[in-house]
């Protein structure tokens, strides 16, 4: 079994032990192999809680220094290269509703994924959710930013000329909208009946916003600094990445975990970490926890190798990690509830399915 | 003591002439700088429309961020349509990664823009081949101060030439 890489313990551990143990008056263990011995019950408890829930999809690097796929349990074990191909960089994994396949891209080992243009690099792929039947389902540069539709028969595409919709079985186009301004990480809603993205219409680069299908109705969800959007099972929220204006001592900036209800009436922190951009937040199937990769580098994880991955109970948020002392004073009521830190990866994708075509 | 074979105070004088003349020299040099209309074979051929117009204004800070690339959104006045057309004599016109000097900017996401522009300043001129609107030709962020001001369309600047009077 080949493990991405193995250097997860580091600092996001340290911090978040360090942290939680200084606030909550307990000491952290946290660890990610599936050995069940964590020195906090509390993670115990969560990584026990999570261990039988489905399946994570996440790329990261191989041992040959490749992007690869992965699959592993929701507690970091049965690790599973699920695509070996050292000739190819894969990313940006995502599930399809059933579970049973799943879409990503993948681009030549000689090219590098770009955090802003990845969904618009290389070639569209579909494959079983274990990795089997792998396909090529467009060249190179199309079908950009795909997103699965509700019942995994249809994507939403977008590029310049607009967001377009195509029926997988024939490769028909079979409607098509205005992007409003939407520009990336384009997102179907688990209804059917929303699209998030990233988009640059509502006064502010970099909002997330939503665009309702059947109206083409466009508003803003969160403005400013916004990224990585993704649905709640429940259609009616949206997680994502949001690195507020003016955080004490740095004029740049910490990327945080964010929610909000789609309308856009109200945001509320998740998680956050001073010293740690947090992004590619992603809600499990019934809406209980979340995924987000912690990463110290801005912009880390496609560049580099990924981040730690975090999983955590939606119900602990708001969670701060580490001391974040800064933060803790824009947030003084947090829960510092306990995280499960996995191995590293990038843009991590959540089933409570069974791997596999015919399962 | 040693003493000097010249007047501390001839030194001074001499020295003092000669930054003047390097200065009067520094100032005619600037000052004869050849007129340029900024015509060149690209301005004049790419995008459909082409423009002569003063920079009016560069709402906002222009960002210098590696990590991101964006178009910021600045205010013209059109001193002259060469091609094309344009809606009214204030246009806003939108210029990718414009901390970067025009002939650098090209990248894997926009590919075909340029110029001989090396900075944007208020109140410069230049000469620019255009399209209309900003999202028929490029999708990335967009940096927008006069959001909710004015409802006119963004141009996109395609090849942007310093004019010189």
């Amino acid at each position: 079994m080949e493990i991405a890489v193995k250097n997860h313990f580091g600092i996001f551990t340290f911090v978040v032990i360090a942290g939680i143990a200084l606030f909550a008056g307990r000491t952290l263990a946290v660890n990610s192999q599936p050995s069940g011995k964590y020195d906090d019950p509390r993670v115990a408890e969560l990584a026990e809680e999570v261990c039988k829930k489905g399946w994570i999809v996440y790329a990261a690097r191989a041992l040959k220094g490749d992007w690869d796929l992965f699959t592993m349990r929701p507690d970091g074990s049965d690790i599973n290269n699920i695509t070996n191909t050292p000739m190819f960089n894969e990313g940006l994994p995502r599930f399809s509703p059933d579970g049973r396949r799943i879409s990503y891209r993948r681009i030549a080992v000689s090219e590098s994924f770009d955090n802003n243009l990845h969904g618009m690099q290389g070639e569209l792929m579909f494959a079983d959710s274990d990795g089997g039947n792998a396909a090529v389902f467009g060249g190179e540069g199309e079908y950009t930013w795909a997103s699965w539709g509700p019942e995994g028969k249809r994507i939403a595409c977008m590029s310049l000329k607009g967001i377009y919709f195509v029926e997988l079985a024939t490769k028909k186009e079979i409607g098509r909208l205005d992007r409003r301004g939407f520009f990336q990480q384009l997102s179907w809603s688990p209804d059917g009946k929303w699209l998030c993205g990233v988009a640059n219409s509502f006064g502010s680069s970099w909002s997330v916003a939503r665009i309702e299908i059947a109206t083409g109705a466009a508003n803003a969800v969160s403005s400013m600094n916004n990224c990585t959007p993704d649905w709640f099972g429940d259609s009616q929220h949206l997680i994502f990445s949001y690195r507020p204006a003016n955080q004490e001592n740095n004029e740049y900036g910490w990327t945080q975990l964010w929610m909000a209800d789609a309308e856009g009436k109200a945001r509320t922190l998740v998680y956050g970490e001073d010293g740690r951009h947090v992004y590619g937040g992603a809600v499990s199937p019934d809406g209980r926890y979340v995924l987000f990769t912690g990463n110290m580098q801005e912009d880390g994880d496609a560049s580099g190798s990924g981040a730690p991955m975090g999983l955590m109970r939606l119900s602990d948020a708001p969670t701060i990690g580490g001391q974040s002392k800064a933060l803790r004073k824009v947030h003084g009521a947090t829960k510092d509830g306990p995280v499960l830190v996995l191995p590293d990866g990038w843009e991590p994708h959540w089933t409570y399915c069974e791997l596999g075509a015919a399962k | 003591m040693i003493r000097s074979p010249i007047p501390v105070g001839r030194h001074t004088h001499i020295s003092l002439l000669l930054l003047s003349l390097l200065c009067i020299l520094g100032f005619c040099a600037s000052c004869t700088k050849k007129p340029d209309t900024g015509e060149d074979v690209k301005v004049t051929t790419l995008g459909s429309i082409e423009v002569t117009a003063q920079l009016l204004e560069i709402r906002g800070k222009i960002i210098n961020d590696p990590l991101y690339d964006y178009a910021h959104v600045m205010k013209y006045k059109v001193l002259q349509v060469h091609r094309g057309k344009v809606d009214g004599d204030i246009i806003y016109v939108g210029h990718y990664n414009p901390a970067e000097p025009r002939s650098s900017v090209a990248d894997a996401r926009v590919r075909e823009i340029g110029g001989n522009l090396r900075k944007f300043k208020a109140m410069d001129i230049q000469r620019m081949a255009l399209e209309v609107p900003i999202d028929d030709y490029y999708m990335g962020g967009i940096i927008n101060k006069y959001f909710g001001e004015s409802k006119d369309p963004i141009y996109w600047a395609i090849w942007t030439n310093l004019v010189i009077k």
